[in-house]
């Protein structure tokens, strides 16, 4: 039961009083009883024996060598058992933060957005098959197709002109057509647009491209951008795409396929058609006999002849769209580049100063980190060792307890 | 009793503070132990191992938690009721009176009937009550002193002394 602390005016005059005749001062006349109790009290205080007495005074001119205590090996393991008990619970600990942490990102394995840009490229019958440097899968594993689906990729990465060996896809056994699409993303040094807006039509030329059309300017506060509207023959379009790759730092990559086959081989089809229609209708009016049949097969041959002449120009649109690549690329010249913050640039008083406040604010970041771990394992090492201070000194105090 | 000590310079800079702290408080402190444990063998160990104890520990010692006699009085506390844990029973207060705190023939004979009254009802007292009439009038600690070595605060400190005293005092006038 908690008892009351505070005392009365009277009980505080006996205290004074006592403190009083203990230090041999007088006291009131009615607390002289008080008085003679602490002189009877004290009179009979312990004494040390002279030999004692002896032996202390002689420890103490030798600097109390350290001789009476000897701590017992049962308290020393009793320690040592708190180390690793410690270390368990520091770990869990640490271990909890860590699931706690990491229990709220739920993207954590999936998928990587490492650059391949000369990555096979697929193409699934008459669908396109789109691929981006940034959606592109890291492993086969993840998310990765069905057997089938899989051998319909593998189909579809049979090289230009030659024949699908499945056949599946297409029942034609002509080569196969593919539209390819890229687009490609460049950035470079504000001030190296120019220049790289030259080696790119230098490049197109290298690889017998041509460039459809261009447009160089100021775009935004950000800086000067250019882009391009180029045609690449596509059998040489990997190359290309390595070598425009090389004129900057790769922002996007996209490439698009697209198989025309099936159309191609349909206006193929067509034109045969009407070609061997038209020879008919030639035959035919070489043996015509008369007038009215002349008229007439001459009339059926211009609409055959016009036929054959719009499916021979869709034929060459299609080949042609097979034939050469469209790349459609974008180059920004980014400001703080030019300033020299790129790999090409000088280094800067003011690259140092921003490299510092980086590595300053990564510096913070640990330590924050840090203190996020550390500060609840110090709370609870402190809450520990509160407790086991109380638990001590209660285990003391009840030595004074009745037994 | 020499009164209580003020050491301005702190223990950690000076080894004659703390000889100067010995001096003074050595034979208190023997008394509180001696009372506390009430046998003179365990007294002079734990007197002897509070001392080694300090002396050890002497640069810890900080000036701004208390004075250095109410650090040394805890020392030895602690040490005591570890001795007393360890025997697993609490004293008597007077189990072997030396023969020297024997009244002497010549004393006066109320004198001596006063303090047979006076020690036997400090045997009386619990363990606790014995303990705070030993830091008190043996070992002279202020109230803060005392609140320091129990762990409490001043006013409770000298609400628990007026009281060991206050039991002092009827057990010194109950009938015998």
């Amino acid at each position: 039961m908690r008892q009351r602390d505070c005392l009365s005016p009277e009980e505080h005059r006996e205290l004074e009083a006592l403190d009083r005749a203990l230090a041999g001062e007088p006291v009131d006349d009615d607390l002289r009883e008080l008085q003679r109790l602490v002189l009877d009290v004290r009179a009979d205080a312990p004494r040390m024996s002279p030999g004692f007495a002896a032996r202390l005074e002689y420890q103490a001119a030798e600097g109390f060598p350290a001789s009476q205590e000897r701590r017992s090996p049962a308290r020393r393991r009793r320690r040592w058992v708190l180390v690793p008990a410690a270390g368990v619970l520091a770990a869990a600990l640490a271990a909890l933060v860590v699931v706690l942490g990491s229990g709220g990102s739920g993207d954590v394995g999936s998928g990587g957005a490492g650059q391949a840009p000369d990555g096979p490229v697929a193409a699934s019958g008459d669908s396109a098959t789109r691929e981006s440097t940034a959606e592109r899968p890291a492993a086969p594993s993840a998310g990765a197709p069905p057997l089938e689906d899989q051998a319909r990729v593998d189909r579809a990465l049979v090289p230009l002109g030659v024949p699908n060996p499945g056949g599946t896809i297409s029942p034609s056994t002509s080569p196969r057509r593919v539209q390819r699409t890229v687009s490609l993303a460049l950035s470079v040094p504000g001030d190296e647009l120019q220049s790289t807006a030259d080696d790119v039509v230098g490049t197109v030329d290298r690889f017998g491209g041509i460039v459809a059309s261009s447009s160089i300017g100021a775009d935004d506060a950000s800086g000067a951008s250019a882009s391009f509207d180029l045609r690449i023959p596509t059998e040489r379009l990997d190359g290309a795409l390595a070598a425009l790759s090389k004129l900057g730092h790769v922002a996007e990559r996209r490439q698009d396929l697209v198989d025309i086959t099936g159309s191609f081989d349909s206006v193929s089809d067509r034109l045969s058609d009407a070609r061997a229609e038209r020879k008919g209708l030639q035959r035919a009016l070489g043996r015509a006999t008369s007038k009215a049949q002349v008229d007439s097969l001459k009339a059926r041959l211009r609409s055959a002849t016009s036929r054959v002449s719009r499916l021979k120009g869709d034929l060459g649109s299609l080949r042609r769209r097979a034939d050469l690549a469209t790349v459609s690329l974008a180059i920004r010249g980014d400001a703080d580049e030019a300033d020299g913050g790129g790999s090409g640039g000088s280094w800067s008083p003011g690259d140092a100063a921003g490299d510092a406040l980086r590595l300053l604010e990564v510096f913070a970041g640990v330590a924050l980190i840090a203190l996020a771990v550390l500060a609840p394992l110090a709370l609870l090492g402190a809450l520990v060792a509160l407790g086991l201070r109380a638990t001590r000194r209660r285990r003391r105090e009840s030595a004074l307890d009745p037994a | 009793m020499s009164g209580v000590l003020t050491i301005d310079e702190p223990l950690n800079t000076s080894t004659e503070s703390f000889d100067a702290l010995y001096r003074d408080s050595a034979r208190d402190l023997y008394a509180y132990v001696r009372t506390l444990l009430g046998d003179d063998a365990s007294a002079e160990d734990v007197t002897a191992l509070a001392f080694e104890r300090a002396y050890r520990r002497r640069e810890s010692f900080d000036e701004r938690r208390g004075s250095s006699r109410g650090w040394l009085f805890a020392i030895a506390r602690n040490a005591a009721l570890d001795e007393l844990r360890r025997r697993n029973r609490t004293a008597p207060l007077v189990g072997e009176l030396p023969d020297e705190l024997a009244p002497a023939p010549e004393e006066e004979a109320d004198v001596a009937l006063r303090r047979s009254t006076v020690r036997a009802a400090l045997a009386a007292l619990g363990a606790r009550d014995r303990e705070l009439i030993a830091l008190k009038f043996h070992g002279g600690l202020t109230n803060v002193e005392l609140a320091a070595v129990l762990g409490c605060s001043e006013t409770n400190a000298g609400t628990r002394v007026h009281r060991a005293v206050t039991k002092l005092r009827k057990a010194c006038h109950a009938p015998a």
